[in-house]
């Protein structure tokens, strides 16, 4: 029904999807897996009509289309539920049903009789009852993802794109999701189900089409084939990916974390953290990761557990100044958001960390802090036209490394680097993979949390695997392999 | 690249300086006297004030729009307690201290009831400028025991003692802002709150110091304001969130935080002033320049934004997006 | 029991959902009622409160154009800029002698245009509601006072001030009010505003025409803000030029205190009504008792300040770890 052929969208710097090319028959519930960063959200914005521009074809039932805003796509039959719900919570249930398309009478009246009527219908093919007059702000998130589901019906939607459509939903709730796409299939409405999590694509859909690094891997029939084959798409790559080699061994005990819990985010997270070593924790979207990092660094409160440095000194931090004055940092995963001041120049960007050391009483030594930078940034080869040039410009690869050298600057002893590679091109991440050695060759310790599974195992010595907020199982560098490794992810029992 | 932006910005503000000067020059005989000169340096000396301190604001990433008010509230606690013939020093400590009170208070709300700073200042504002009517029962108060008033007439190297004060306070400010460990925060509080903080940086502190200095600088031109006009009037300031905010726009500082210079603020009051005087001295109506300033607010900050609908209501060549596929196009 | 783990999404409906959030501000009023007409004799009276009925009435009015600007996300400083250009201008009118239908037209035709110059400004350059209409006030503000020179316009004919009689203008701030809810609770227009304030791409990805409607409100806000000024001349019997001074603040706190987040997304026209009801209790209950008149600035900033800390509360949506 639907044909995507050939499909390409390049960032700057990234390739996000590379020809992707596979069909979606009618009717079907059809999975799509991959990493995070395999093009998975790339490609169903394709789909849905948010990003316009991209090489390649989509067609809907042999005629080619081209979606040039996300309208358009709706009245071509395709809707999706994004994650992020775009619910409207003070309005009612029926209204976000009927969101700008509301049957007005004359003069732009809204038919409330219609309109709650139609909406009650809906829900009930659904095999919902709830009330159309309730404002959907008080509804759970099961059942506003259920609003805009029935939302898509009304657009008389062919294909509903569910994006990870069960991260916020509790066992019972999947039950009643599921219960209603096969509903919904019954109906010959088509489910482009994209979900990172196993067990639920093997259960709910006919067909599962794999992505990684932008390219199509493979589509298979549910029926032929396992979770061992879909893994090894989602993983398995020819290793060109080269890693520096490392060498020097485990010094002193860095960081010793025993009981870290937080309710709701992670749960008795405890390991150790040894100079010259870097331990990598791999995990899926929701696994609790970043939460647990931001609270060795003192952003975040934890509820219980022992943090201790340097073997002696038990430390709660409250601030990330705390963990900056005792040699903890971190570096952001929301390169954009968190890490960076866009629209600032690099030479600001790196000194914000350095603030300390160049102005030791009240005054800034503007030579001590452009010599300083100078230094830094040829050391890390940071390509930039000179330092008064605004972040903003730069590639993502380029950002990072301003990021990372602001960091290094601050001539930490344990460093927790979250996704510090996340859609940088090859080369850049190279040169931040030899930064990493060379940290650990001077006797720090790393924390290194990524969703790309080759780096986590090519980088690190020991890994951690998170699930839903708590370590499952820890595995040495020598003894672990993709497969292995997501199979635990995923939510088996390791082999 | 940039290096040459900001020096392009200072260029153009002096240009447009520089430009009014030699029309009002021609235009006037009076102009380029002494009086007319140290005039119109006393007058900007208030409202250069409380540019400078709304520039610090703004670099931030704030908003202070209670500027003038806490000018006017300052003003009148001096005026007053002059009167009542307290000791000039003590009077000066109370009222810079009654400013500095007015900006903690912002930044109690800013900071600890994570308010807009918007808001919560429109509403200080209206709160400090009915307690100023209240005081001075919404009449002027004149009279006033001379002594310190009479620094309005102070000249050093005849230049107005309260222009020099706004000199001064300008160069300290600046400084702070570019050589100390305290300004570069102030930038990158402004650049980025959530950078800021994950470098280590105390982002509440920060506020708060920024709307106490905004809040001690108005008082400062509260004070230099009954100095200069020798009366307490209720009404002081009441302008000042348009005219500030636009020379502090013109002069580079971008509203939303990060970037900004004192020198090029003051600038933009300059040339306001000097269009003003240009007004009086040419007889024109002085409400044109209530309208010249609305425009040039909503054309400065919105310059980038007009440029680019300009280039898409006329596209050249280069802008022209190629559509690479044939396919019905919806 | 599965606690659901994930990253960054948040729950939104919070369990103190009202249903009618106009409750508590009711509560507000009846309780300052009670509490005056116990301090005040005569405050329990017919007579007050027609007195305070008249005048809520002109920033009342204005007031329901706000909201509907606020609702959208956007903010309109101008309103009592437009207020006295509109007026100002058909004062020049009534001296140049021209009908009074005429007048009337003229003052709500630029009413409109006033208000759609912000709302095109607004939709087109992307500046912050807050600028634009901070310079489109002091333009208008301007353009009145260089066309009128600062002349008061007094002696005006009693027909125009039929329509500031008696409860008259209550009666229009009523029916306008009647009106605007009926717009917010059941057209297609008034119900999409919500989705557009809402932070999101709920309004644009639902196909909602979201620059038009946006232009529409603030051309209602200078529509409204153009009537409020007719029913002003009605009640005064002159025209001056710094009409309508401080309105925006007077609006602004009638909406936040009646309930309308700031932020914009929710809110109502009903909340408004109460919100401006309440300040003018507050006030007529201050004058009675010989407090000071200057206090008014402050009570409404107070109020105001009250207002956004309760709405910044029920918002608290952003994650705990600072940032």
């Amino acid at each position: 029904m639907v044909t995507i052929q050939g499909v390409s969208k390049s960032f700057p710097g990234v390739k996000a999807l590379d020809d992707v090319s596979f069909g979606i028959k009618a009717g079907q519930v059809h999975g799509l897996m991959g990493e995070n960063g395999a093009g998975k959200s790339t490609l169903i914005k394709i789909l849905s009509g948010v990003y316009t521009d991209y090489s390649g074809s989509i067609s809907i039932n042999g005629e080619p289309v081209r979606f040039m805003s996300v309208n358009s796509a709706q009245k071509h039959g395709v809707a999706t539920i994004f994650q992020e719900l775009t619910i409207v919570p003070e309005l009612s249930i029926a209204e976000n049903i009927f969101l700008g398309r509301e049957p007005v009478n004359f003069g732009g009246l809204i038919n409330w009789k219609k309109m709650n009527e139609k909406s009650v219908e809906v829900l009930a093919f659904l095999d919902v009852h709830l009330s159309p007059k309730e404002p959907v702000g008080s509804l759970s998130i099961a059942n506003q993802q259920i609003v805009e589901i029935s939302k898509s019906l009304v657009l008389n939607s062919k294909i509903i794109i569910m994006d990870e459509p069960t991260s916020s939903l509790t066992e019972h709730e999947v039950r009643q999701l599921f219960l209603l796409i096969q509903r919904l299939k019954e109906n010959g409405i088509t489910i482009l189900y994209v979900s990172h999590k196993l067990d639920e694509i093997f259960e709910i859909c006919d067909t599962i089409s794999v992505l990684r690094d932008g390219k199509h891997v493979g589509t298979k029939k549910t029926t032929e084939t396992d979770r061992n084959d879909i893994i090894k798409m989602m993983v398995g790559r020819s290793l060109k990916m080269l890693f520096p080699e490392r060498k020097g061994g485990r010094k002193n005990q860095l960081l010793s974390v025993k009981g870290l819990t937080r309710k709701g985010e992670f749960n008795n997270i405890s390991f150790d953290l040894y100079g010259g070593e870097i331990i990598g924790f791999a995990g899926l979207i929701g696994a609790g990761r970043t939460e647990m990092a931001k609270s060795l660094f003192g952003t975040t409160l934890y509820d219980s557990g022992e943090i201790v440095l340097l073997g002696s000194k038990k430390i709660r931090f409250k601030h990330p100044g705390e963990a900056l004055e005792n040699g903890v940092a971190y570096l952001s995963e929301d390169r954009k958001g968190e890490g960076l001041m866009l629209q600032l120049t690099i030479k600001e960007n790196m000194s914000i960390s350095i603030l300390k050391r160049i102005a030791p009483v009240l005054f800034v030594r503007n030579k001590l802090e452009r010599e300083l930078i100078r230094s830094y940034s040829k050391t890390f080869k940071v390509k930039m036209v000179s330092t008064d040039q605004m972040v903003e410009s730069l590639s993502g690869g380029n950002q990072q490394k301003v990021i990372i050298t602001r960091l290094l600057m601050t001539e930490s002893q344990v460093f927790i680097f979250d996704e510090p590679t996340r859609g940088i091109d090859v080369g850049a991440k190279y040169e931040i993979y030899k930064i990493m050695n060379d940290l650990t060759e001077k006797g720090k310790g790393i924390i290194f949390i990524s969703s790309e599974l080759p780096e986590v195992l090519g980088i690190s010595d020991r890994i951690f695997c998170m699930r839903e907020g708590e370590i499952v199982k820890e595995f040495n560098k020598s003894e672990a392999d993709p497969e292995t490794i997501m199979h635990v992810l995923t939510g088996g029992t390791a082999v | 690249m940039n290096i040459s932006n900001k020096a392009k910005t200072f260029l153009v503000l002096i240009g447009v300086n520089v430009t009014i000067v030699i029309l009002l020059t021609i235009l006037s005989p009076t102009f380029i006297t002494y009086g007319n000169i140290s005039a119109v340096m006393s007058r900007m000396s208030e409202l250069g004030m409380l540019a400078i301190a709304e520039t610090i604001v703004f670099i931030s990433g704030g908003f202070d729009l209670s500027i003038g008010a806490i000018m006017a509230l300052s003003g009148a606690v001096c005026g007053m307690l002059n009167a009542i013939g307290l000791p000039f020093g003590l009077v000066l400590f109370i009222s810079l201290l009654v400013g500095l009170g007015v900006g903690a208070f912002n930044a109690f709300l800013i900071v600890n009831l994570r308010l807009q700073p918007f808001i919560v200042t429109l509403a200080t504002m209206s709160i400090i400028r009915s307690i100023v009517y209240a005081m001075l029962k919404g009449s002027v108060l004149t009279g006033l025991p001379p002594g310190f008033l009479d620094l309005g007439y102070f000249y050093i190297f005849k230049i107005p003692f309260l222009f020099i004060v706004l000199i001064v306070t300008g160069i300290i400010i600046s400084v702070l802002l570019k050589n100390t460990i305290i300004g570069r925060k102030i930038f990158f509080v402004g650049g980025n709150e959530k950078t800021a903080y994950l470098s280590g940086i105390h982002v509440g502190r920060v506020k708060y110091l920024v709307y106490c200095l905004s809040g001690l600088i108005s008082a400062m031109a509260g004070i230099m304001f009954v100095i200069r006009i020798r009366a307490v009037i209720p009404d002081a300031g009441l302008n000042a969130p348009l005219e500030v905010v636009t020379a502090v726009l013109i002069g580079g500082t971008t509203i939303y935080g990060g970037k900004g210079s004192v020198f090029g603020s003051l600038l933009g009051i300059l040339a306001m002033y000097l269009l003003l005087n240009g007004f009086s001295l040419l007889s024109l109506n002085p409400f044109w320049e209530v309208i010249i300033l609305g425009l040039i607010l909503i054309v400065v900050v919105g310059q980038k934004s007009i440029s680019e609908s300009l280039r898409r209501l006329f596209p050249s060549r280069k802008t022209e997006r190629q559509v690479q596929v044939k396919p019905e196009t919806v | 029991m599965n606690t659901t783990l994930h990253s960054g999404y948040r729950k939104k409906g919070l369990k103190e959902y009202f249903q009618f959030r106009e409750i508590p501000i009711l509560f507000y009023i009846i309780f300052i009622v009670i509490i005056f007409s116990i301090l005040i004799d005569g405050f329990f009276s017919i007579k007050n409160f027609e007195n305070i009925s008249r005048q809520i009435t002109t920033i009342g009015i204005v007031s329901v154009g706000m909201t509907m600007v606020i609702i959208t996300g956007g903010i309109d400083l101008s309103v009592g800029a437009i207020l006295s250009f509109a007026i100002n201008i058909g004062g020049l009118g009534i001296s140049l002698g021209w009908p009074i239908p005429v007048v009337y037209l003229v003052m709500i035709g630029l009413g409109l245009l006033l208000g759609f110059i912000n709302g095109f400004l607004v939709t087109r350059i992307a500046v912050p509601a807050l600028i634009i209409t901070l310079g489109t006030m002091n333009i208008y503000r301007g353009i009145t006072m260089v066309i009128t020179r600062g002349i008061y316009i007094t002696g005006i004919s009693s027909s125009y001030q039929i329509v500031g009689e008696g409860l008259l203008p209550f009666m229009f701030f009523l029916i306008i009010l009647a009106i605007f809810v009926f717009i917010t609770l059941r057209t297609r227009f008034g119900r999409n505003l919500f989705a557009i304030g809402e932070r999101g791409e709920s309004a644009l990805y639902s196909g909602v025409p979201v620059n038009k409607y946006k232009v529409i409100t603030y051309v209602l806000s200078g529509f409204l803000s153009a009537f409020a000024g007719i029913i002003l001349v009605g009640k005064s019997g002159f025209i001056q030029p710094q009409a309508g001074m401080g309105y925006e603040m007077g609006a602004i706190a009638a909406v936040v205190i009646g309930g309308t987040s700031i932020f914009g997304g929710s809110g109502s026209i009903l909340g408004t009504f109460l919100g401006s009801l309440f300040m003018g209790l507050i006030l007529a209950g201050l004058t009675m008792l010989a407090v000071n008149p200057f206090w008014i600035g402050f009570i409404t900033g107070f109020l105001i300040l009250v207002a956004i800390a309760v709405d910044s509360l029920r918002h608290r949506r952003k994650d705990y770890s600072g940032g």
